[in-house]
Order: C-alpha cells, then structure tokens, then sequence
C-alpha cells in the first residue's frame, strides 16, 4: 500500500500483541468487588506520563469528580484525549497536569490557548470523530482504522494520520492509529460493585473508551445489585471484566449534569468561564473546588452544599429513557 | 446595527434557518445552528431530522432554549435514537446527512475554514482556537454545509492560515475528489451578517448572492480581503419578520442569551 502523506503529529503506536497480552494478565475474569475511594483509584491506576480519556463531555455525564482527583494528586506529564472537551483540558492544564493534548477540541478559555501558543502544552491536530475513531480501533485491538474525514486538511498534516492509495478502490484514504489510552475515566448512572455499568441517553464513546483503555476507572452516581443487571441486559452498556475500579461518586458530573438525575450548575460554570482566561482567577478557582478540599464528598459538602445540590435535583424533570 | 429592530445575531439565525428544508437530515453544531434548527421546525420544517455528534437522533428540543447542555435532556428530548459519535459519523460517511451547519473563524475564497489557529508559523501560533471538533467531518461528509460567520474583513481572507476542514481546496475542477473527499459534498452555502454566499459552479469561488435588504453590495466587498464572484442579480435578503422574532424572542430564547438584545428592547 503506497503511503502517500504523512502527518508530523506526535503520537505512540502500541503492538496489538503486547496488548493483547496485557488483556489477558491484567484485566481480571473474576467478578469482584472493586469499589474503591476515588483517591485510591488515581493513586494505583494514574500515573506521572500516563495517555488519560475520558467520556463524554463537561456539561454531560462527564468524571468531574475523577479529573479532580487526578489534579488534587498532581500528576504531571499526562497526555490527554480530547474528543469532546471543553473544561477537563483547561483544569487540568492549570493544574500543571499535562504535557500534551490530542485536539479534537482543544477546550474553552483563552489560558488553554495561551499554554499552546507559549508552547507549554504539545499539541496533535485530530477532530472529535476521528479521534473517537482510533479509541473505536484501539477497542477493536487493530493498529489503524479507515476514514474519509482529514483528507486535504492541514489538520491532518499536523495530526498522525497518514494517507494512503486505497488497494481495493485505488483512492486515497486516511488512516488514523489505534489508542490505547493508559487510563480510561467514565462517568455512569449505574453500575454493580464489580463495574458492569449502565449509561443512559446519547454519549461519545462510553464503551469504546472503557474497552480501548489498559485501566479503567468507572465512577457512578448509583450501585446497583448483579442481580439488577442480569434483568435488563440490554441496558448494560460496559460490561465488569474491562473495568478495574469503581468510584461511587453521586453528583460526580458537577459542576455538570446527569441526565434524568440532576442539572448542569450553570452558575458554577460562569464561574468557571470568568477565571478560564487569567491565571489568578484559575488558581483561584482550583484552590476553592480541588486542592482545599480533600474529596469529592467534602466538595459536595463545603463548596456545593444541600440546596444546590437539591436544587439541581429538582431541575432534572426530564425522566424519560434515563432509568 | 442601532435603529434596526433586530440583532445580528437574529439576522443569521434567520437566514440559517431558511436553508433548512422540511424532511432533511441536518447536523447540527453548538450555539446557533441548534436556535436556527428549533427556529426551522416551528416555522416551515416540522420533519426535519436534527441529528447530533455525541448521537442524538430526531429530537424535538424542550423550549425556552438552554445554553451549554447540547447533550442534555431538555436538548435531546424525544429524540427518535441515542446512539454515540462513531455511529453518527459513520452515517454522515455512510451519505445520509442532507445538510451540515458550521461556525468559523476564518473563510477563504473556496470555502476552506480555520477554526485552529492565526499566524503564519503553526508551531509558533499567533493565536490558538479550539481546532476542529466535528467541523472537520462534517465539511467532508455532509451532502451540503452552510458555514456561519460573522461579516468581518479579517475573516473573509484570500488564504487561511490553517486549513481546519477542507472547502474546495485551489479551487481547480475535481480538486476535492482527487484528495478522496466524498463526491458531490462541500461548501454550500455562507451565512453573515450582512450577505449570503454560495460558491460558482466552475470557478469554485465564493459568490455574493444577496445582500441585507438597505446593505450595498460595495458596503459588502469593502469587508472582503478578496473580491469574491458576484451574482449576475444580487438579492435583497429580507430580514427577520416579525413571525421569525416572536418565535425566537418568545419561544426560543426569552433570556436573549443567544440571539442578543437590540438597542430598543
């Protein structure tokens, strides 16, 4: 198959033996209890270095409370995966987390802007579907997928695609590498103590993201029984043997939403905005909602407090097909 | 725009809305093609299909408008499918969407957008933007795009400093499908404030196609880098009416969070 271009984009490539093999030893077969505080989780699966993604987005059923986590743990050097970012990059970043981001959409703010301008943050040029698209290939274990998108685009000069001669139908196409990322971060509605998990309404890439990743961590605003599961299978999204912990974490999408469980916290998120573009305000903002408090619960507590969260409650009206 | 009695932003959206037509598939990006799509299907397109990247299918969004919540459930209420971004991709791929609606930052004259980045060095940029998010596949994939910008001369330029998604590249005759782009796909149409667009069949060009009904067509291609094709008739676009801003104002977005204020409301 004759190559003809390739994008300059950083980028690593795994061998899909070697993950295969990694599938096998780690992912356990057992159905296990792996309910774990949220501190514990990012303390043995996220590591300084680590490729980190995540579903879906900040306003929806996005892990808030795990990226917070990842912040409050200072962990440093991450690349991470942003297929449909808006706020996680530009925390993350602030929080001096990141060494680079695979842009499908780089965030919202100008700091997030600046860091890649200044050169502080590497930068590899993707799009939301194409990058969705490699963790679909990396949860297929194979090395690259086809795709018409990036063709002709400077997108794709600055990204890791490369484009070759179709062999069956002598066109260029683009093909963009397999992610397996490091660690993997879904936010769910429920799941069971050993993380067979359910999502409700539309989403990115819950599954491909939980299966693509060599570590997932699950967090959930409900437990259920195995028992439960096993009467609406259909329902399951996620099933347990690719997950390897699960973080109760009620309200976990704030200062997002859950659908059908609670409202985004709009006023949170203005709060947000106005500190995105100067760094004071953003260190501010992190010392307020991550480093003063010492866990998600303790956010819940001290920064969000009872008639918000029963306010946001009450908001979701909308229930249905989310249960 | 002081003693019109509306705002830029209504203008667009109006015009927006009426390139959408009843029984389409229309992907529909964040902020104003979402108002435009609501806007559509109260006024002339009931069974068009909104169809969004994160997977939702057919849904009939909650009014009053909410920002921010794309995906959530007073957006995504009575959708006919959830799916997710792969699935709604591959449809586009696969040729089933009629139409796709697109901001950007930049526009050059063969409708190719930057939404990435300013300068003439990417590894040194003047200015950062977000980059592609969906615009990418849906310049590439979707059967028509309407692109949605703001009439400005440094947005109207001869060559954009990055080519985000790809319009008809050089211009040259079958440039898109010797880069493998999808057939018959590309720029169709662009949305401002002040004019309409469409690209000439053989040059590839933008063409001015009609103007703000009381706007010059000089008043026009003086906030142009680049002379564009101009229509042998260039239309007077009639504004908002006053049915398409009782909706908007009323229906869709009372707060104005979007649509704006005017000077005399």
């Amino acid at each position: 198959m004759e190559v003809l271009q390739e994008g300059v984009g950083e980028f690593t490539v795994g061998d899909p033996d070697e993950l295969r093999a990694f599938m096998r030893t780690e992912k356990r077969r057992e159905m296990v209890d792996k309910v774990m505080p949220e501190a514990e989780a990012v303390r043995r699966f996220v590591k300084d270095g680590d490729y980190v993604s995540f579903d879906f987005s900040s306003f929806t059923r996005g892990p808030a409370s795990l990226i917070r986590e990842i912040i409050r743990q200072r962990r440093r050097n991450l690349w991470f995966a942003a297929k449909f970012t808006l706020m996680e990059s530009t925390l993350l970043a602030a929080g001096g987390c990141l060494r680079g981001i695979d842009v499908g959409f780089l965030g919202l703010g100008s700091l997030i802007g600046k860091a890649v301008e200044e050169g502080r943050i590497k930068v590899t040029e993707w799009t939301n579907g194409t990058l969705t698209l490699r963790h679909l290939a990396g949860a297929m274990g194979v090395p690259f997928l086809p795709t018409r998108n990036l063709l002709a685009t400077d997108t794709l000069t600055y990204s890791g695609a490369k484009v070759v001669e179709d062999p069956f139908t002598r066109r260029p196409i683009a093909l963009v590498p397999a992610v397996n990322p490091d660690v993997g971060l879904v936010h769910v509605h429920q799941c069971d103590v050993s993380g067979n998990a359910r999502c409700f309404g539309p989403g990115v890439s819950p599954l491909e993201t939980a299966m693509a990743s060599k570590r997932t961590i699950i967090s959930t605003e409900e437990i259920i029984t195995t028992d439960d599961i096993r009467k609406e299978p259909s329902k399951t999204t996620i099933p347990y043997y690719v997950v390897d912990a699960v973080v109760y974490a009620p309200f976990g999408c704030l200062p997002g939403g859950a659908q059908g469980v609670y409202e985004m916290d709009t006023e949170h998120f203005l709060e947000y905005m106005a500190g995105s573009g100067d760094e004071q305000k953003m260190a501010a903002y992190l010392d307020k909602y991550i480093y003063s408090v010492a866990s998600h619960e303790e956010f819940l507590e001290k920064r969000v407090g009872i008639a918000k969260l029963m306010d946001l409650k009450r908001q979701a009206t909308i229930k249905e097909g989310y249960h | 725009m002081t003693g019109r009695d509306f705002t830029e932003s209504e203008f667009m959206i109006c015009q927006c809305a009426r390139l959408m037509e009843d029984g389409k598939i229309v992907f529909i990006g964040y902020g104003m093609p979402q108002i435009a799509a609501i806007l559509a299907q109260r006024l002339h397109a009931p069974r068009m299909v909104q169809v969004y990247e994160f997977g939702a299918i057919g849904s009939l969004p909650e009014t009053p408008f909410v920002r921010f919540t794309m995906g959530g459930p007073r957006n995504c209420y009575k959708s006919l499918a959830w799916t997710n971004m792969n699935t709604i991709f591959a449809q586009a791929q696969l040729g089933m969407v009629d139409l796709g609606v697109l901001g950007a930052t930049q526009i050059d004259q063969f409708g190719n957008i930057n939404s990435t980045m300013l300068g003439a060095d990417y590894t040194h940029p003047k200015k950062r933007f977000p980059g592609s998010g969906g615009a990418n596949e849906v310049l590439t994939q979707c059967w028509r795009t309407v692109v949605v910008i703001m009439h400005e001369r440094r947005r109207f330029v001869t060559k954009v400093d990055f080519v985000t998604s790809p319009g008809y590249l050089d211009g040259t005759p079958g440039a898109r499908e010797r880069a493998g782009l999808p057939r018959g796909t590309g720029p169709w149409r662009v949305v401002t404030s002040k004019a309409l667009y469409g690209f000439d069949e053989q040059s590839k060009r933008m063409s001015l196609l009609g103007v703000l009904r009381g706007v010059s067509v000089a008043e026009v291609l003086k906030e142009m880098e680049f002379a564009p094709h101009v229509a042998e008739k260039v239309e007077a676009l009639e504004p908002p009416t006053p049915e398409e801003l009782a909706v908007l104002r009323n229906e869709i977005d009372p707060a104005r969070a979007v649509i704006g204020k005017t000077a005399r409301s």
